[in-house]
């Protein structure tokens, strides 16, 4: 225990000012823990007023076991975990803090004992009603400045002062007391609260600025490479991927592999880490085998380049890349070489990359089964073709060479156009020409057939057959309006095709006379099907097909496709 | 001498096959029909041999009018197909015969040689023979059309023939009251009529014993003694 004579102000304050930075480097170090987060802005939820009564508390006590036994009395920083937790947690908090630390002190005894409980508990209030006062003047921001918690401790720290005068016995001693330690106190303990409020003020401010930073790099890093692999998972456009990843991630190189070569490699190292070359690195394998990102940071876990010993780099981050079932499809690596100081590889940022490759590339699966759908459809259609109407055709063949050669020479004609137009068909485009003719070849065949109970009127006007329809898209309509209509019909009948253009909508109706349309739920027609199907995928759920159908009378099937034009080779 | 009727939508179809049976001396084509309805009504009337049936006919097919043939005036039949697999391989299961479009000449001379040999039993099992007629084919002032069952009244035969009358049509058609009470739901009400229940408004009980069905229309259906207890039956009445 100190004597009062035998310290002077100055050495006080020096004490007073160590047991602060003690008090502030504890107050720092939990500062990275996450019990410091509710501490950074004020709190409103009940656990985080928990959470900041503890602190606090805890801070109050130990603000008192740090100070200095003076005849009984303690010289202390208690005063800034009362303050600090009023101002953060409101005036509950604040009065449970300084009732906490209040008690504690209490307990300890020596004749400033009650006074000290009670100014304490006051402190704690007196931050509890400031934060009060500023949240109803909508002033929340001024709660975290350490200017306020500046002046609360300093007022709140006279009134302490005031308070052991008034209360504590003998009258003269508490006299004596104070003048000793009134201006250490009052210093040491607003300068700390000041430099406490600061502490939280930067660690706010530091996480606001990581995580701006990082979303703002992680949505860069999305929005320049938006579709680059959904167009397909390859060396190229893993090259471009790669080189967006690096640029933006400033790392020193981006790797991307499958399963077992390297298909994009960009960054230091470029020489020797070549697209198409196996994998090497057994941290990638194990990265594959496993499904787990495997960090390679070269303290740890070394990393060695397994291409060339001269290579610079030399740490590295691998992510797994997933894609259906969460089934390893390839990597992406992350590297760092060996010279630089602080590594920017960070796992998170780099796992979301890996997620939104992965789901780019899972986009582009997905669009190319589309695409190879619509193509084993329209093989499916070419393949529909066969057996009814080419046996059919030949029998119309056979009876037509007996009566006029000349009738069935032209017939032959017919049936090798149309099959010529079925075959030929490489490509997914036709124009609207393509497929009257392919129809016209088809329905002369059905003429012949049908002898005198089939009627046709082809009535499309000549500015609209440039333009462009996927292909077979008219034929199998036709075909269904026989098939179902047509060759139904106890009395003759006819087929009516037309096409008309509204802006940009070219609707084409192929009509019978039949009426006989009955909606069948496992596709009679199949082909019709298709082509719905075909373009919808093609041109969205707006255009396709839509059949209406007066019974016994007409049904009609009109086809709605966007107006394209033909593109004419410059 | 066999008798041949051939029935085909398809005229040149027609045209060929009457070509090739032109080569055997012993076959006369005595009438081509192009539907079903004509061709059962010439079944009827003509009585051939052997019929040269297509399958794929518009509304009814060859495979459905078969089963409307009055059995004791069933003639043989052949079936012509272009391209039918389903077809084909009923025709295999009930050793039914069969031709493929275009007809080869060879395997048509091999069917007539089996019908003049007469090696081919005369009672010949169709597929579909007991699945039940959703239409009946009838019909009416040089018009052919199908009225549904569930729009059929009753059936009666009269001088003219079997009477199919529906709520707003009636027409005359070439089944018998046999065939359409085996095939249909149509009940036996009298000697000369079918009716069906789910046509009757109500049922008058006459003195005699008899009773007169009125139909949702107010058509009147007369009811024989000895089939009311069995429509009282069906109807659930006491």
């Amino acid at each position: 225990m100190l004597e009062l004579e035998s310290i002077n102000h100055l050495a006080l304050i020096g004490s007073l000012m160590q047991q602060m930075c003690v008090y502030l480097v504890i107050a720092y170090l939990l500062s990275k823990t996450p019990l410091f987060a509710p501490l950074m802005q004020v709190t409103v939820r009940l656990p985080d007023k928990l959470v900041c009564y503890v602190v606090f508390s805890a801070f109050c006590v130990m603000g008192t076991y740090l100070g200095f036994q003076i005849e009984g009395a303690i010289a202390n920083t208690r005063a800034i975990g009362a303050v600090l937790g009023g101002l953060l947690g409101g005036p509950l908090v604040g009065l449970a803090v300084g009732l906490t630390g209040g008690l504690h002190r209490y307990s300890l005894g020596g004749f400033t004992a009650s006074a000290c409980a009670v100014s304490t508990t006051l402190e704690g209030l007196l931050g509890g009603c400031l934060n009060l006062y500023l949240l109803r003047r909508h002033r929340a921001d001024r709660l975290l400045s350490p200017a306020i918690a500046f002046g609360t401790t300093l007022f709140s720290e006279i009134a302490q002062m005031i308070i052991i005068l008034a209360m504590a016995r003998p009258y003269e001693q508490a006299g004596r007391l104070v003048a000793h330690i009134a201006l250490p106190m009052i210093v040491n303990n607003s300068v700390g609260a000041a430099l406490f409020m600061r502490l939280i003020l930067d660690r706010r401010e530091t996480l606001e600025k990581y995580s701006v930073a990082f979303s703002a790099k992680a949505l860069r890093i999305a929005e320049r490479s938006v579709g680059v692999l959904m167009r397909g998972f390859n060396e190229k456009n893993c090259r471009a991927m790669a080189s967006i990843i690096q640029e933006e991630t400033g790392v020193g190189a981006v790797a991307i592999t499958d399963c077992e070569k390297l298909l994009g490699f960009v960054g230091v190292g470029a020489d020797h880490h070549l697209p198409g070359t196996p994998i090497s690195s057994p941290h990638t394998f194990y990265a594959i085998a496993h499904n787990e990102v495997v960090y390679a940071d070269g303290v740890e876990i070394s990393y060695s380049c397994g291409v060339s010993r001269d290579c610079k780099l030399g740490s590295c981050l691998v992510i797994p890349l997933r894609g259906e079932g969460n089934r390893v499809f390839g990597t992406i690596k992350l590297y760092e070489p060996k010279r630089k100081f602080f590594s920017s590889l960070n796992r998170t940022l780099g796992e979301g990359i890996a997620r939104l490759l992965s789901n780019q590339v899972l986009a582009g699966t997905i669009d190319e089964q589309k695409q190879l759908l619509a193509q084993s459809e329209i093989k499916l259609l070419q393949a529909q073709i066969n057996p009814h109407f080419l046996f059919n055709a030949l029998n119309t063949l056979a009876a037509v060479i007996r009566r006029d050669p000349e009738a069935a020479r032209q017939i032959v004609h017919y049936l090798s156009t149309f099959f010529r137009k079925s075959l030929k068909r490489v490509g997914d485009e036709a124009t609207l020409k393509d497929e009257i003719e392919h129809v016209d070849a088809y329905l002369r065949i059905e003429l012949a057939r049908f002898a005198g109970r089939l009627d046709v009127e082809l009535a499309v006007a000549d500015d609209l057959l440039h333009l462009r329809l996927p292909a077979f898209s008219l034929q199998p309509i036709v075909e269904n309006a026989i098939k179902y209509g047509i060759s139904q019909m106890i009395e003759p009948g006819k087929i009516t095709i037309s096409a008309r253009r509204e802006q940009d909508v070219l609707t084409i109706v192929v009509e019978d006379t039949a009426g006989l349309y009955k909606p069948l739920p496992d596709g009679d027609g199949l082909g019709m099907n298709l082509v719905d199907r075909r373009i919808k995928i093609r041109y969205g759920a707006a255009y396709g097909i839509s059949v209406s159908c007066e019974p016994e009378q007409w049904t009609r099937v009109a086809i709605r496709l966007p107006a394209e034009e033909e593109l004419v080779p410059c | 001498m066999l008798t041949a009727l051939i029935i085909d939508d398809e005229t040149p179809s027609r045209e060929e096959l009457r070509a090739l049976l032109a080569e055997a001396p012993d076959v006369e084509v005595v009438a081509e029909c192009a539907n079903a309805i004509e061709g059962l009504s010439a079944i009827h009337r003509l009585r051939p041999d052997v019929v040269f049936l297509d399958i794929q006919m518009p509304r009814v097919s060859g495979l459905e009018m078969v089963t409307m043939i009055e059995p004791s005036a069933l003639p043989h039949i052949v079936f012509v197909t272009a391209y039918d697999q389903h077809a084909l391989q009923a025709f295999e299961e009930h050793a039914a015969d069969y031709l493929l479009k275009p007809i080869d000449p060879q395997r048509l001379a091999r069917t007539l040689d089996w019908l003049r040999s007469g090696a081919r039993p005369a009672g010949q099992a169709f597929p579909g023979a007991d699945t039940a007629l959703q239409q009946i084919p009838c019909i009416a002032r040089n018009r052919i059309f199908l009225i549904p069952l569930h729009e059929v009244e009753y059936v009666n035969t009269d001088l003219s023939g079997v009477q199919v009358v529906g709520c707003s049509r009636q027409g005359v058609t070439d089944l018998t009251l046999k065939i359409l009470q085996e095939r249909t739901p149509l009940i036996r009400c009298h000697r000369q009529y079918l009716v069906n229940l789910e046509q009757i408004a109500e049922i008058e009980l006459l003195e005699n014993g008899a009773a007169e069905i009125v139909t949702h229309s107010g058509k009147r259906v007369p009811v024989s003694r000895r089939h009311l207890r069995e429509i009282k039956d069906k109807l659930l009445i006491a």
